[in-house]
Formats: C-alpha cells, sequence, structure tokens
C-alpha cells in the first residue's frame, strides 16, 4: 500500500471529466430464458456473489455517460477483469460500446469466451476498466469493483513437463526388504545345548565306568608338544570361521604344518618305543 | 626503474581485482550507437562505479568481436540498440545462443520494430504483441502519454530490492510462455494492454481478443522486463523498453516529489544479469559411514551413510564467497536410473554453509548417484551429482553366529573338542591295550 500512494498522488495532479455508469445491471438466465436472478449494480456495494452453473447466461448491460452533462460517451477501452485471487490467474475481455455509450455483454457458461482464465473452486472477482475516449474531451480513468462470480471450475492447466523440478518434490523412502525372520533364540539354545550334553553325557558316562585308565604320559615333553599342536590346528580352524581369511589361515597353517610334523614325528616315536620298544 | 613500473602495475591490477562484483567477471560489452550513449549515463556511470569494465560498439561496427577464438571475449553483452535494423554480420541469434552456452550474460531490451532480436525472442518462450504495438495504459491518469506507464515494484520480487518507488516504463510488453526458465521480473499492470497507440476503438480490441488466445495482449500476466537462466547457468534480462534505462525515466518523479524507482531497478536488474546477486555454488560434497570421516570407494547395502554439501553464496558487496545456510528447501536424492531416496538436505544449525543428512542405502546393489538438483527461479541453479557403487556384502561380511544355528555351531565345536580330547588321552594313555591283551591270551591258554 505504500508503493500505491506515490500512484495516488499522480492521479489527482491532472483534472479531466468523469464518467460514470448509468443503470449498471446483472441477469442470470437460463438457456431457456428463464430468469433467476436480476439485480441493478450499485456502485457504493458489492452484490452477494454470483453462481453461474454450465448452461446459464450472464447479462451485463450499462451505459457510460459524462457525469456532468449525462451525454453517452464512448471510450477506448472497456474492459471487464476476471481475477482468480487465488491462483492469480486473471483473464481481460474486452467489451463492445456503442457510440452511444452502451454496453451490451452475454457470458455463455455453455461456450465459454477465451478470455476466462482457468478456474478452480475459488470465485472470479469480476471488475470494470474504462479508460480514454474516443471524443477530443479527455476523460478521468474509472475502474470499479463488480462482483465476485462462481463458474464451474474449469480442467486444471497442464504445466511445463520441468516446472515440477523448480519447487520442492515429494520425499521418496526406499522400502527395505524385511529382516529374514529367527526362530526363538530359546529354542536355538535348547537344540544347541541338546546337541552338546547328548553325546558327552554318553561319552562321560562310559569314561566314568571304565576302571580308572592311567594317563602316564599326557605331561611327558614328548607327547604334550604334539597335543597342543593339533588343539592350535583346531583353534585356526575356529578363527578362520570368524575373522581370518583363506591366506592368513594358509600362511598360519604352513608354519603350524612343519611344527606339527616335528612334534609328531618325536611323540609318535615316543609312542612306538613305549609299546614295541620295551 | 622497471621494477617501479612493474610494481605500480600490480597494485593497479590489486586495485582492479578488489573492486570486482560479479562472480563471472567485470568485462561488458555495450551495444549502442555512440551518439545515444549519454542518455543512459547514470546506468552506466552506475555500473563503473561498481568496477565493471565498458568497452562500447556500435551496432554496425565490426569490432570489438563478441566471440573470438570460440571463446566469448566478454563476460556481460549488453544489447540497447534495438531499433536497428541491420547488426554487424557477427551479431547473429545464432552467436547469441553461443554466448549463452560460454556462460556469457546477455541484457536485451526489445524494440516495437522487427529485427533479429524479436526473432530471438521466442526461443526464450517470450511472446511478442504485433509489431508496431506497445505497452499503454489509462491507469492512473496522468500527464504524461498512455505509453509511458508507472509500474509497481512487486514486494515479493528477489530481484528488485525492496522498498523501491514505482518506475516508468514505456515500450513493449510480452507474455511468458510456461517455460520454468523464464519468470517475470516486473509484470505489466492489470488495467494495461498493447497496442497500436494510434486508433484504439473499443472494437479493435473486442475484434482482436476474438481472433484467439494471443489476441490481445492485456493485463497483469504480461511482463515488462523478465528473466532467463539456462541450464548453464547464464543470465538473459529481456526488457520491453530501453527507456527503463534512461536518464530522462531516472530522474523523472514518479509523483511529487518523489523520484522513480527507475535508477534502482535498472540497477538490481543488471546485478541480478551480471551474476552479482542470488548467486550460489556448492563448494564441495563429501560422504562417508557414520562414524567415520573417510570417504569411501562404495557402500554395502543397509550402510548408514552420512551426506555433507558446502554452499556458497557470493556477496556483491564485499565481492567474496561466503557460506550461506538461508536455503531450506533443498533436496538430495540417491538415484539408480529413478531416485530410491529423496530426503530434505537441511542446513547444519551452528556450521555456516553447511548441509547434511544421514540416509540408510537401500537394499538393492548397483550403480547409484548422490544427486542434488536445486532449482528455484531467479537463483542460481545448483547441481550436483557423486557417483557410488554399492555393493552386496562380501562373502565375510555376513554375521558369523546366527542364533538359528547355533545347534551346527555346537556340534562342529564339540566333535572338534571331543577329536582333541581323543587325540589328548590316546597319545597320553600307556600301553594298557597290549597288557590287557596279553592277560586275555594268558586266559584262553
Amino acid at each position: 500500500m505504500k508503493l500505491l500512494s506515490p500512484l495516488l498522488l499522480l492521479a489527482a495532479a491532472v483534472n479531466a471529466s468523469i464518467l460514470t455508469l448509468q443503470s449498471p445491471k446483472f441477469t442470470i438466465a437460463t438457456k431457456d430464458g428463464q430468469q433467476s436472478r436480476s439485480e441493478p449494480i450499485s456502485l457504493a456495494q458489492k452484490p452477494s456473489p454470483l453462481h453461474l452453473s454450465q448452461t446459464d447466461i450472464l447479462k451485463l448491460t450499462f451505459q457510460i455517460v459524462d457525469k456532468s452533462s449525462g451525454n453517452g460517451v464512448q471510450p477506448r477501452q472497456v474492459f471487464l477483469r476476471f481475477y482468480d485471487e487465488e491462483s492469480g490467474e486473471e483473464g481481460i475481455q474486452p467489451l463492445r460500446v456503442a457510440s452511444t455509450g452502451k454496453v451490451k455483454f452475454d457470458l455463455d457458461m455453455s461456450k465459454p469466451p477465451l478470455s476466462i482464465p482457468p478456474t478452480s473452486t475459488a470465485p472470479l472477482e469480476v471488475s470494470l476498466f474504462i479508460g480514454g475516449s474516443t471524443t477530443s474531451t479527455s476523460y478521468s480513468p474509472l475502474k470499479m469493483d463488480l462482483f465476485s462470480l462462481h463458474i464451474p471450475a474449469s480442467h486444471p492447466v497442464p504445466p511445463h513437463p520441468d516446472e515440477a523440478s523448480f519447487h520442492l518434490l515429494p520425499e521418496i523412502e526406499h522400502t527395505f526388504r524385511p529382516d529374514p525372520k529367527l526362530p526363538p533364540t530359546f529354542i536355538s539354545a535348547v537344540f544347541a545345548g541338546a546337541v552338546i550334553a547328548a553325546p558327552w553325557i554318553v561319552l562321560l558316562g562310559l569314561w566314568f565306568s571304565l576302571p580308572s585308565l592311567p594317563l602316564p604320559s599326557l605331561a611327558s615333553p614328548s607327547i604334550l608338544p604334539f597335543t597342543l599342536s593339533i588343539g592350535a590346528f583346531e583353534f585356526l580352524l575356529y578363527k578362520y570361521w570368524v575373522e581370518l581369511k583363506l591366506g592368513d589361515v594358509l600362511f598360519y597353517g604352513a608354519i603350524l604344518g612343519g611344527v606339527t610334523v616335528f612334534t609328531g614325528r618325536t611323540a609318535l616315536r615316543a609312542v612306538e618305543q613305549r609299546r614295541v620298544g620295551k | 626503474m622497471l621494477s617501479l613500473y612493474t610494481f605500480i602495475l600490480l597494485i593497479f591490477g590489486l586495485a582492479v581485482v578488489l573492486d570486482a562484483k560479479s562472480s563471472s567477471g567485470n568485462s561488458v560489452l555495450v551495444i549502442l550507437d555512440p551518439a545515444r550513449r549519454p542518455d543512459y549515463s547514470i546506468f552506466f556511470d552506475g555500473l563503473q562505479e561498481k568496477g565493471y569494465d565498458l568497452t562500447f560498439r556500435a551496432p554496425k561496427d565490426e569490432t570489438p568481436v563478441l566471440i573470438q577464438d570460440d571463446i566469448p571475449s566478454f563476460a556481460h553483452v549488453v544489447f540497447f540498440e534495438s531499433d536497428t535494423k541491420h547488426f554487424a554480420k557477427d551479431i547473429t541469434p545464432q552467436t547469441l545462443v553461443e554466448l549463452l552456452s560460454g556462460k556469457t550474460n546477455l541484457l536485451i531490451a526489445l524494440s516495437q520494430k522487427q529485427n533479429l532480436l524479436t526473432s530471438f525472442a521466442p526461443e526464450f518462450s517470450l511472446i511478442l504483441p504485433p509489431p508496431g504495438s506497445s505497452l499503454l495504459s489509462y491507469f492512473p491518469e496522468r500527464k504524461e502519454n498512455n505509453s509511458v506507464v508507472p509500474i509497481e515494484v512487486p514486494s515479493s520480487s528477489n530481484i528488485i530490492s525492496a522498498g523501491t518507488a514505482p518506475v516508468w516504463f514505456s515500450g513493449v510488453p510480452f507474455v511468458l510462455g510456461n517455460n520454468p526458465l523464464i519468470f517475470p521480473i516486473l509484470n505489466a499492470p492489470a488495467e494495461s494492454f498493447a497496442a497500436d497507440a494510434e486508433g484504439i476503438t473499443p472494437d479493435a480490441l473486442a475484434d482482436a481478443a476474438e481472433k484467439g488466445g494471443e489476441g490481445l495482449w492485456a493485463g497483469s500476466q504480461l511482463a515488462v522486463a523478465a528473466g532467463f537462466q539456462t541450464l548453464g547457468n547464464a543470465r538473459v534480462a529481456w526488457l520491453g523498453g530501453v527507456e527503463l534505462f534512461s536518464n530522462e525515466f531516472a530522474k523523472k518523479e514518479i509523483s511529487k516529489g518523489v523520484k522513480s524507482g527507475n535508477q534502482q531497478a535498472a540497477a538490481d536488474i543488471a546485478a541480478w544479469t551480471f551474476q552479482e546477486s542470488l548467486v550460489l555454488r556448492i563448494d564441495s560434497t563429501t560422504h562417508h559411514l557414520v562414524n567415520t570421516s573417510v570417504p569411501k570407494e562404495h557402500y554395502t547395502i543397509n550402510d548408514v551413510v552420512e551426506y555433507i554439501a558446502q554452499i556458497s553464496r557470493f556477496n556483491p558487496n564485499k565481492g567474496k564467497w561466503e557460506p550461506y545456510s538461508g536455503i531450506n528447501d533443498l533436496q538430495l536424492e540417491f538415484t539408480m536410473l529413478d531416485p530410491h531416496i529423496r530426503t530434505a538436505l537441511p542446513p547444519v544449525p551452528g556450521s555456516p554453509g553447511k548441509y547434511a543428512v544421514t540416509l540408510r542405502v537401500p537394499d538393492r546393489h548397483g550403480v547409484f548417484k548422490f544427486v542434488i538438483n536445486h532449482k528455484r527461479k531467479g537463483w542460481t541453479y545448483l547441481q550436483s551429482s557423486t557417483t557410488v557403487p554399492v555393493v552386496p556384502p562380501r562373502h565375510d561380511g555376513y554375521p558369523r553366529f546366527l542364533s538359528a544355528a547355533w545347534p551346527y555351531y555346537a556340534g562342529a565345536i564339540s566333535t572338534s573338542l571331543g577329536f582333541f580330547v581323543f587325540s589328548a588321552l590316546y597319545l597320553a594313555g600307556d600301553a594298557r591295550e597290549t597288557n590287557l591283551r596279553k592277560a586275555k591270551g594268558a586266559k584262553a591258554q
């Protein structure tokens, strides 16, 4: 509004004759001529919004006259403006004026003129612009808001295919595959326990049913290294499963293999001596 | 003596660099008849004060050429000589397009007369009224000719500074097509229309309107100044009339005691065109696994990855790029042919210019791209694409112990343990067997 004021000041600077409308009137009629609403347009107060259906015809009539003399005037510019405040769409319809200043405009909704902008459910604000004069007298331009007009919604305008990329686009989320289903850990634990327990119970039972077995050389220096190397191999295989790569396993396995061959020979020779040699 | 000379040159060079105000260069070629140059001196002086280096060329001069050895000679070109029918032979629509591909910015003023610019304009989705027509308005009532129209600066404009007084305009309005690369800078007033100044009658206007969709150019959907930014971020400003930049309009009062906004609007339109205002760039983009800091060459499906972009905006007052956190609608896409993920890339509070988001990589392997494609009318388009392959886990990338397989692990470990115990016992055991056998043998005997 602040910016508007210089323009208003500018308007006040010029003196010219004033135009006015005589007997402005609108009529809404159906195709077969039945009038559903007919009212004079008051310039002071806007009428209640007008509703047009697909088959209605809106008739608008008025005469443009010089306010002081009352004579009809034919201005150069007589425009009806249809403006959708919500979408900003606008349509301008120039009106034909007789030399007496009489204007008659029919808006047939079954054949809407090209000037009607694409509409949604929001009303169109209709205003009238009158400016210029074909005669030598200069007139102040006249601008007035006539009424709000509800008309059936049009098809939406197809936007440019690239237009969407100039706005915020809808978010996209990836739908992940569901996690694989696992049986309850309790059941897994029970079966794991069963797998461990069953053979060992039998084994240990048998072991204790035997007369005590003497283990004379469990810690003997010739046997123990071989036992430990076998254990180390088992441990290496476990590590292979958990973290090591094949190359590491082959490397450690080769070292361990060398050691095992040596400790094995020593241990087996010791066993041989014990069994045969004695 | 020579060294002193070099020193002075160096100081001079530095001064020029410090004066630089455009993010893309300071050399400007103005195509204008030298006789008309004083008419626009306020605008040109303003540019020179900012540090632009103006070169003038009459429309029929052969030099300086626009493109030398396939390289544009100037960073910006201003076309003020639009009434000319014929231009020098290197000024053709093809050269202008080539200039735009070479990131040269253009400021083009149209005229009522037909020339190469009026046939060039439709390529930018500008729909011009029939030749000879100009913008007319009887509103508001004023002393001036109907073709000199005061236009209010829209308050929502991000190109022309807020609070600029209405501007005087005289020239051709145009309709903008629905091409999203073009946008209005100044719209015509709702009451205005385009027509040949002589012989306007209501019937002629009504006839024009009935001719078809483009029959009558009227209303606030018309633009008198429009901006077009190519996909390569070169900018073109289209003006309906060169008078917008003239001294006459700059000095002309818009109302008693209030100067028009023309000088400010002209400077602002030029600032936008010459890549001073609304200029952004992506400094860097990086990505890494959450809780690490080193970018990976490829990611595994379901990895949680952080993506970071650093964005700067050009500050024309200092002539420097500054970190900019003001973009609130930046989006990141993670695409393989189509975006699999599109998510907001919000600014990180506390770190200027940094935008970051954490996302979980989709469980689809293939060659993906992190894509930023931010386009907003008037602003530099931000585009970035980083390719990262997404692979399934390696053979040793899976969990080692699944609860469903506990019985199998238990069995394997139990067997190993059994083997070890057996080996130990076998090796450590006494040669009791022979003794037993001997005992058995003795019994048998």
